[in-house]
Formats: C-alpha cells, structure tokens, sequence
C-alpha cells in the first residue's frame, strides 16, 4: 500500500501527468460540454445561412424544456399537436420575414425551441411515405406534411424496426432475437425535451472514451518505460521490492490514475448536465432519440451505460497501454503504440470489412457506448449476443490479460 | 559473510566484458581498479544481480545470489555508475520513496533519511527538487539511497565521481566506519581513494582479474619496478616512446621521469618507494606508451 501510494505520488508529480490531465479536464468539461451547451450547439442561431450562434444556451434550453411540458407522452395526438403547432411558427416566421423584411428574432427562438430535429427525424423514419421528394431541398418534412396522417406510430415504429432488419440481412434467429429485446419498451413513451439527451449520449459522452484515450496514453507509456527516462532502474532493482511488487504498484496506480482522469472528467460532465439540462427527461425512453433503438432503456440508464463503457474501456486501455509501456524502454515508441491500438482501428474502421470492423469494436475505446442506439450483434458459439453486452466487458477483459504480461515483462526486460 | 563469485561471465555478441571471474569477498573494503571498458560495471552488476551472466554464478554464503530473490536485495546496498533520479521529487521525498522499495517501515524511513541527509551533507537541501542539484549533489543523494538498509554487501560504482575533496575525504571516512563486518565494494578512477580505505584490491583488464591482494601486498608487487630519472626535455620525450612514464615533472631545466619497469631502464636511474597507483600503472604499462 506504501509503495502504491508513493508510486501514485510520482505520477502526480510530473509536469506531464497534471498538463494532460488539465487539457483533458479543459477539452470535455468546459469546450465539450459548457461550451457546447451555452454556444456551439444551444445557442440561438443568429442566421441560417451562416450558422453561428449567440451566447445563450441556457435561456434557451429552458425555454425548450418548458415548451415540451405541454406534452407528457408521445401519442398520435400529442405529436399531431406538434405538428400543428411548428408548422404554425414556420408560418409565423415566413409572414413576419415577408412584412418587415428581416426575420423576427423572438418568433425565430420560439421557432427553434421546438426541438425540431429530432422530431423531424422521428417523422421521416415512421412515415417514410410521406416525403416529398421534391420538398427535400427546399423545406423540412415537419413544414408540409399533414398532421391527421400521423397516426398509429407505435404500430409504425414496429414496422419501422422489422424493415430495418430486413434492410440490414438481420434475419432468423438473429432477427427474432433482436424483436424479444424490443419486446420489453414500454409505450406509450414520456415525451419531454430530447435534443438535450440526444446531444449528451450520442455526442457527449461516447466520444468521452476518444478523448481520455490520447491523455491516458500519454500519461500512461511513461508509467514503466519512463524508468529507462530517467535512469532510475538499477536503483529500483536493487531494492526488497523493486521487482514484482513495485510492478504491481505501478499497474494499481495506472488504474487509480485511469479512473482518478475518468471521474474527474466525468464529475466536470455530469455537474455542467445538471447546470445546463437538470435532469428533466431522465425517464424517457432512448427510443425518443432514435426511434428504431430496441434497447429498454431509458435516458438515465442509458447514460450509467455510456459512462460505465467508457471506463471500463479505459481500464482496458490502461492495460493495454501499461503492457507497451513495460515491453519498451522508449516511452515515445510506448506512447505511439498506444495510440495506434486506438486511433488506427477507428480510422480505417469504415474501410475493413465488416467482420474486421465488429472485431475492431472490441478493442477498448474503439467501439462506441451508443451502440446501446444500434441493433449490432455478435455470433458466438452459435448464440446471437447484442453488442453493448460485449463492447462493455471485452475491452476491460483484454485489459485484465494484458497486466500480467507486463509485470512479468517489465521485470524480465529490465534484467537485460 | 562471504560472497564467492564462480567463473562468472558475461558476453556480449563476440565481445567478452566479463571474463570467468572467480573471487572471494570477505567482510572488508575492497577497491576495484581498471580502465575504462575493463568490465567492472558489468561486473558489479552481475554481483548485484540485475544483469544475467552468460555463465558462472555468484553466491552469497553458499547459496546462489539470483534464487536468493528478495532477500538478496534485503541485505544489498548499491550506487550505480549514472546513478538516476526523479527531477520532481526533493532528495527527501526520493529517499523516502527508495526506502519504501526497501521494504523499510514509515516511521523508520524518516529518521534514516534524515539521518542520511546529515551524513551526505545534503539536510540543508533535504526540501529541493533534485532537477536543482548539482552532479555532486545528487551523487550524495545516491550514495545515501545505497545506505538506507544498513546493506550487508555494498557496492558503489565510481561513487566519488563528481564529489570536490572535501566531500571525497568525508565518503572515505563514512565508509571506513561503516564497512565493519560488512562486505564494501568500490570502483574508481582515484587510486588515492582506494589506497586510503579499502583492505584489498582487484585490479580488472579486459573483463579478467588480474590481480587482487591488500595494497600493501600489491605494493610489494610493484616494489623494484619503480624508478627515477631526471633527464633533459628532449631526452624525456624519447624516454616517453621507449617506456612507460607513470608521471613527468619539471625541475628547473631538467625534468624527473617515473618509470615502471623490470629492469633498471638505465644506470642514471634511481630504484625509488612503490605506491598502489604504481602497480595499477604497471599493470596498464602499455597504455603508458
């Protein structure tokens, strides 16, 4: 326990570790998340045409929370309701913009804190009929289509998954699989402002991984091989526990450290949610971000997913990293082959063939957390298993295998 | 106590650093002397048993130093040639830190250190990160990492290098009280260190042991090769060519010359007292040339 405390006070020490650990800080909690929130994503759009925003992303998600109390649950009715209603705003907007000749600033926010997007993307998987082909360019589909055709959406949300599957070749028993996980979302769904969830899982929080992955490894691959650095490792194999003992400190205080970076971030995360989205919506089902998500799910459970993928991957990639660190005595060739476990797998994953991508998946912080989203799954002894079953245990298992190794190795290689 | 070293070897490639080395080290200081290349540090790595010989084996009392493991390491003490550090930690906390490796309690840990720090001379600065240290400074912080668990069997790889004479003169007085019944083992360049503390010396050429004995013996050894001759300058740069001048000093016009040799190199020269670095020089005559 000395020695762990003391080797995680090393760590601690150095310039490196308290850099990376800040521009991570930096990078998720104030320019992914606050940022993201008062500015880039929630923030009024001044123009349309340019796309840039103004600095009032709280005001604004406010507003939109407010405006979707009114609802409750999603039914045919209620999004009939939304319908009539966007469309009567839309129209606003055109009128005003005909008359003055500028758009009104007030009806514009009003129009924008409908949570358009998502809606609009609820329409066109449910009622892909109703698409105008030659509106595509021109309006959205929320804009012109007739709000008593929008009936029957539970119905349609099934019809929507099966043609899915069927899109995807998910036949069989894969298929009759993937309708028993859809079998226990409870409808009719509660219905509040989603935009805000749908930013925080499908952007926030599953690319988190990405970014803790460049400063776990930097932090990381000098954990064993910085000893050559700094030139420290005959003293350290001289000593009672220079060997095995001080290699396990090392590994206990990688993982302590990956989850000192994970929670520190995370805190910064959740605590910037609860300032700029409370935490209205939780009991939503995912389903009101995507409609074809077979997962029974709501947000909260969604979200306690993502963040336990993320740090489960990140132990995995502590090992992972630790391993490279341990087998090498240049802590720039550790740092690289680090970052290739990751970064490589995710750029060329679009350009390998399937198989090779699902395999790419299970590499820690390759996949991704919102694959809960996703209806991906692995054969595995002839029993089809849905994917964030495995992408949330297999990289933590590769971790776990990694350790040995590298304690075994380290104190083999310093030997030489 | 007794640390017997077996035909030990080391080969790199073709190269032999390390030349079926056999030897007995008792309670006691001893010195190693060699050139550089010689084989000592690889040497005394393999003593300390973090460097794999090619063969031989080294035992500690009878039992084989590698299968000793830990408590090998227990009753070990040991300074590296380039002896690292952390730049961020203070020569407290780094001292703190290699006690904790050694397995010493907490509470045990700080009065040695501070115990230490005072004997290195380094208390005054126990508090500054190590990156401010001077070469000599940090030598000291090694010197005392090598003491913390009173080690049975130290060994110091060159641990004066870098030290002013000051704190040379007090090194050699730690070590002298403190080798006791202990086995010291020390490497330099300095002959005059060695001459002054250590009970026997091993003197290494190209990965063998070419000698060992106390100084006094090996001084003996060199007793009859040592001899003086004062020559013109011009005659001294012949003498330079055709033998081996351990030292060249001026006198007036003329200029006194060292010379190991077997034999009287000329009739002018006169048989003079033998000193370990004689001996040392003598066994490196070749390089004299």
């Amino acid at each position: 326990m000395e020695l762990f405390k003391l080797e995680h006070k090393k760590l601690w020490r150095k310039n490196s570790t308290r850099v990376c650990v800040l521009l991570c800080f930096f990078y998720c909690v104030i320019f992914g998340s606050v940022l993201v929130c008062q500015w880039l994503t929630f923030g009024s759009r001044k123009d349309y045409g340019t796309g840039s925003r103004d600095f009032d992303g709280y005001e604004n998600i406010k507003d939109c929370q407010a405006y979707f109390h009114k609802y409750g649950e999603l039914t045919d009715e209620t999004l009939q309701e939304w319908v009539r209603d966007y469309q009567r705003l839309n129209a606003a907007v055109v009128e005003e913009e005909s008359k003055q000749g500028v758009k009104n600033r007030e009806l514009l926010k009003q129009y924008q804190n409908t949570g358009w997007e998502t809606v609009n993307s609820m329409l066109k998987t449910l009622y892909p009929e109703l698409e105008r082909p030659d509106m595509f360019a021109v309006r959205i589909m929320s804009c012109y289509v007739e709000p008593e055709k929008l009936t029957g959406i539970y119905e349609r949300r099934e019809q929507a998954i099966e043609t899915f599957l069927d899109i995807s070749g998910q036949t069989g028993a894969e298929r009759d699989y993937l309708l028993r996980i859809n079998e226990k979302v409870k409808t009719p769904f509660s219905w509040k402002w989603v935009e805000g969830w749908s930013n925080l899982l499908g952007n926030a929080v599953s690319g988190l991984g990405s970014v803790i992955a460049l400063f776990l490894a930097i932090v990381l691959s000098s954990l064993f091989a910085g000893e050559w650095h700094d030139n420290t490792s005959p003293l350290l194999l001289t000593t009672k526990y220079g060997w095995r003992k001080l290699a396990c400190a090392k590994v206990f205080t990688g993982l302590s450290f990956t989850l000192e970076l994970f929670a520190l971030t995370a805190a910064g995360m959740i605590g910037s949610q609860l300032v700029f989205l409370g935490t209205e919506g939780w009991d939503m089902p995912i389903q009101t971000v995507k409609m074809i998500a077979i997962a029974p799910m709501n947000m909260l459970q969604a979200e306690i997913y993502e963040y336990a993928f993320t740090l489960l991957g990140a132990w995995g990639f502590a090992g992972v990293s630790m391993l490279f660190s341990a087998r090498c005595k240049n802590h720039v060739l550790a740092l690289l082959l680090s970052l290739s476990v990751v970064y490589v797998p995710m750029a060329l994953r679009n350009r390998v063939p399937f198989l090779l991508e699902k395999v790419f998946d299970l590499l820690p912080l390759v996949g991704s957390g919102a694959d809960i989203f996703r209806t991906n799954t692995f054969r595995i002894f002839g029993q089809y298993i849905w994917s964030p079953y495995l992408l949330i245990w297999v990289p933590l298992a590769i971790g776990i295998l990694c350790m040995p190794p590298a304690v075994r190795g380290w104190s083999r290689r310093m030997r030489r | 106590m007794e640390l017997s070293v077996d035909r030990l070897t080391k080969q790199y490639g073709s190269k032999i650093a390390v030349d079926c080395v056999s030897t007995v080290l008792k309670p006691g200081v001893y010195g190693l002397l060699g050139e550089n290349g010689a084989g000592k540090t690889t040497f005394m790595r393999m003593l300390c048993a973090i460097l794999e010989s090619t063969s031989g084996e080294v035992f500690l009392d009878g039992r084989e130093i590698v299968s000793m493991g830990a408590e090998y390491r227990d009753i070990l003490g040991y300074l590296p040639q380039e002896s690292g550090y952390y730049p961020n930690y203070t020569a407290k906390e780094f001292l703190l830190y290699m006690a904790a490796l050694k397995g010493i309690p907490g509470d045990v840990a700080q009065k040695r250190v501070q115990e230490l720090l005072e004997v290195v001379g380094l208390s005054d600065v126990a508090g500054k990160k190590m990156k401010t240290f001077s070469g000599g400074m940090k030598q000291r912080v090694g010197i005392a990492q090598a003491l913390l668990n009173y080690p049975k069997l130290l060994i110091l790889d060159e641990p004066t290098a870098g030290l002013d004479p000051k704190e040379r003169v007090r090194f050699r007085n730690l070590i002298s009280d403190y080798a006791g019944d202990r086995i010291v083992l020390l490497s330099t360049h300095i002959v005059s260190d060695i001459e002054a503390i250590a009970d026997e010396v091993l003197v290494m050429k190209r990965g063998k042991v070419l000698t060992q004995g106390t100084v006094s013996e090996l001084t003996k050894k060199a007793a009859g090769k040592v001899w003086e001759l004062t020559v013109s300058p011009a005659e001294a740069k012949i003498w330079q060519e055709k033998a081996a001048v351990a030292n060249l000093r001026h006198e007036g016009e003329q200029v006194v010359l060292r010379i190991l040799s077997d034999d009287k190199p000329t009739e002018e020269a006169v048989s003079c007292e033998a000193g370990l670095e004689d001996l040392y020089l003598y066994s490196m005559r070749e390089y004299l040339r």
